[in-house]
């Protein structure tokens, strides 16, 4: 019994463990051990330079500040989009609830569409949409005279990031409003009714019964948007290009990397040692951020 | 809990489905329009229908060739992912033995791995196992990294459940697998149709790996392939738009017909995170 216990262990999990071992584990370790030599991605890894990579893009007077620069765009992408999913996400969720259920799985099916649209489909479509000459957007802002607003979104330097923000959380809003809203259904009626005995309004239910039990969601969504917005790549790489324009002004670590390992328009590849040890560098501060949101989702969980 | 004014949560629900809807549909009247009707009426249905718009872009566009590449990256990598998961999640949910939660633990470090942190040790090994522009690369990779999410949520799902059903099972004489069949997966039924689907869209729509993995347009998925169409055609947006509708109905409609039961099982909490 025993030993065929063991056979059918084997059988069941094996497949799975192999698959992710072989195309996950393996790359992963690959990485930091590429991320310590100056290689090019050819030929045998001879040249170890220990953590040189690393203080290079830290601290060089070369790449550190392109670095700096992504990183903060990536935090700016995750704070961007923070508010609005908080905003809409909550607010639409909370809405949600408290229609009947037949309209309610209307809304819903509807406001999943854009998440499951293909991301170069979603950013041609602005890209055209906000196209200075003919674009829609320009068009109608003209035709009500708000000229002040007609501005080349997408080639402004302050203007093309947070309209990509906006375009990315237009098209992900679908799975936090979700999510929100199974965590609002499995808030107990009972408390809603305590609420109301003890007099409590809409917003004061919100903030001292419904937001306390939901608090773990919200923690796990605002991980899954750091996990996102720190993997940010398709919507830029389309809509501006592998320099991330104008002027690196929407420069992320998805797009820094991806010059740095296999060049781009204008640029040259940087060299495989040192791509990987951008790659790592943004696993630790994914990974930081994670457990910390973990730990206080396993916090609020347990105060509950 | 009723509201006492219903009609402004309406006007609000109402107003965020346009935002939602509007953009798209508006992008299925301009790809019917010839490009005069484009630059000048950027709103509304067409005057006339161009439907030659679309024979166009369908055979100019090797639309076919993408869409049937697509098809099996998704449909294969689904259908690993969800045998794969199903059959470890019942394991590592079920057996007790050494090393259970080092595996389980490190299925989980994967949810937060934003993947092209590894691409290049992964374009490495494809190219050593010669798979390098080959579909079955963008299969490995969206089935591996598709398996933490999976494995997570199952395990979850077939813990939270009391094991009475399996006894009964066994002590009818019922081996492992006859269990794993019978019992547990008519179980986890809504969270693996619900995992089917999520990443169905997400290695359908995936963009970074075919990218990176595949060259020769004869291999390539829609993602990646409408992309040189748009370098090609760069101007000829009435050649454009239809392919870029073409492009994305395909999961418009797998979602559609499944939303029912996805919509049902997600607000059941059958992702539960």
């Amino acid at each position: 019994m025993k030993r065929r216990n063991r056979l059918v262990m084997i059988g069941f999990l094996g497949p799975a463990v192999i698959l992710y071992v072989t195309f996950i584990v393996y790359p992963f370790l690959s990485s930091l051990r590429y991320s310590l030599y100056n290689w090019n991605g050819v030929g045998p890894l001879t040249n170890f330079i220990g953590l040189k990579n690393f203080s290079y893009i830290l601290f060089s007077r070369d790449f550190s500040p392109q670095f700096w620069n992504a990183v903060v765009h990536n935090l700016y992408f995750f704070v961007l989009s923070m508010v609005l999913t908080t905003i809409a996400g909550l607010g639409l969720a909370y809405v949600l609830m408290s229609i009947h259920e037949r309209p309610s799985r209307w809304f819903q099916v509807i406001y999943f569409i854009p998440m499951v649209v293909p991301p170069i489909v979603i950013a041609y479509l602005w890209s055209m949409y906000l196209e200075p000459n003919f674009g829609a957007i320009p068009t109608i802002l003209r035709a009500l005279h708000l000229n002040a607003l007609d501005v080349p979104y997408l080639g402004s330097h302050a203007l093309a990031l947070p309209t990509i923000a906006v375009i990315s959380a237009w098209a992900g809003m679908g799975f936090p409003i979700l999510i929100f809203l199974a965590a609002f259904i499995s808030v107990p009626e009972e408390l809603f009714d305590a609420a109301k005995v003890d007099g409590a309004g809409r917003w004061r239910t919100f903030f001292s019964v419904v937001f306390p039990v939901i608090r773990p969601t919200f923690l796990s969504v605002m991980t899954l948007n750091f996990v996102g917005a720190f993997g940010t790549f398709d919507y830029i790489y389309i809509m501006e290009g592998t320099q991330a324009g104008p002027d690196y002004a929407t420069d992320v670590l998805g797009t820094l990397f991806y010059r740095t390992a296999f060049g781009g328009f204008g640029t040259t590849a940087q060299g495989v040692g040192l791509a990987t040890a951008l790659a790592v560098l943004g696993f630790l501060i994914v990974m930081i951020a994670s457990a910390i949101l973990v730990f206080l989702q396993k916090r609020a969980a347990v105060n509950l | 809990m009723q509201a006492k004014r219903p009609w402004i949560q309406y006007v609000i629900l109402v107003i965020y489905a346009l935002i939602v809807i509007l953009p798209l549909l508006n992008l299925v009247f301009l790809s019917f329009k010839d490009l005069a009707g484009i630059a000048q009426h950027p709103f509304g249905p067409p005057a006339t229908w161009h439907w030659s718009n679309y024979a166009q872009a369908w055979t100019d566009g090797n639309l076919l060739t993408y869409l049937v590449n697509t098809a099996i990256v998704s449909v294969l990598s689904v259908f690993i992912i969800l045998l794969f998961s199903s059959a470890a999640a019942y394991v590592l949910a079920r057996f007790e033995f050494r090393g259970n939660q080092l595996i389980y633990l490190t299925f989980l470090a994967g949810l937060a791995l934003p993947i092209q942190m590894i691409a290049i040790p992964l374009f490495i090994l494809m190219k050593h196992l010669n798979l390098l522009d080959h579909l079955l690369s963008v299969v490995l990779v969206y089935s591996a990294s598709g398996l933490s999410f999976s494995v997570f949520l199952l395990v979850n799902f077939i813990r939270s459940v009391p094991r009475d059903l399996e006894e009964a099972a066994f002590l009818d004489g019922a081996n492992h697998w006859q269990v794993y069949i019978r019992v547990i997966l008519p179980l986890i039924r809504p969270s693996l149709t619900t995992v089917g689907l999520l990443n169905f869209i997400h290695s359908w729509n995936g963009f970074f790996f075919p990218l990176i993995l595949l060259s020769n347009p004869e291999h390539m998925t829609v993602a990646v392939g409408v992309l040189s169409f748009i370098g090609e055609y760069a101007t000829q947006w009435n050649l454009l738009l239809p392919a870029l509708v073409i492009v994305m109905l395909p999961t418009i409609i797998v979602f559609v017909i499944a939303s029912r039961q996805f919509i049902r099982n997600m607000t059941a909490g059958a992702i539960k995170i």
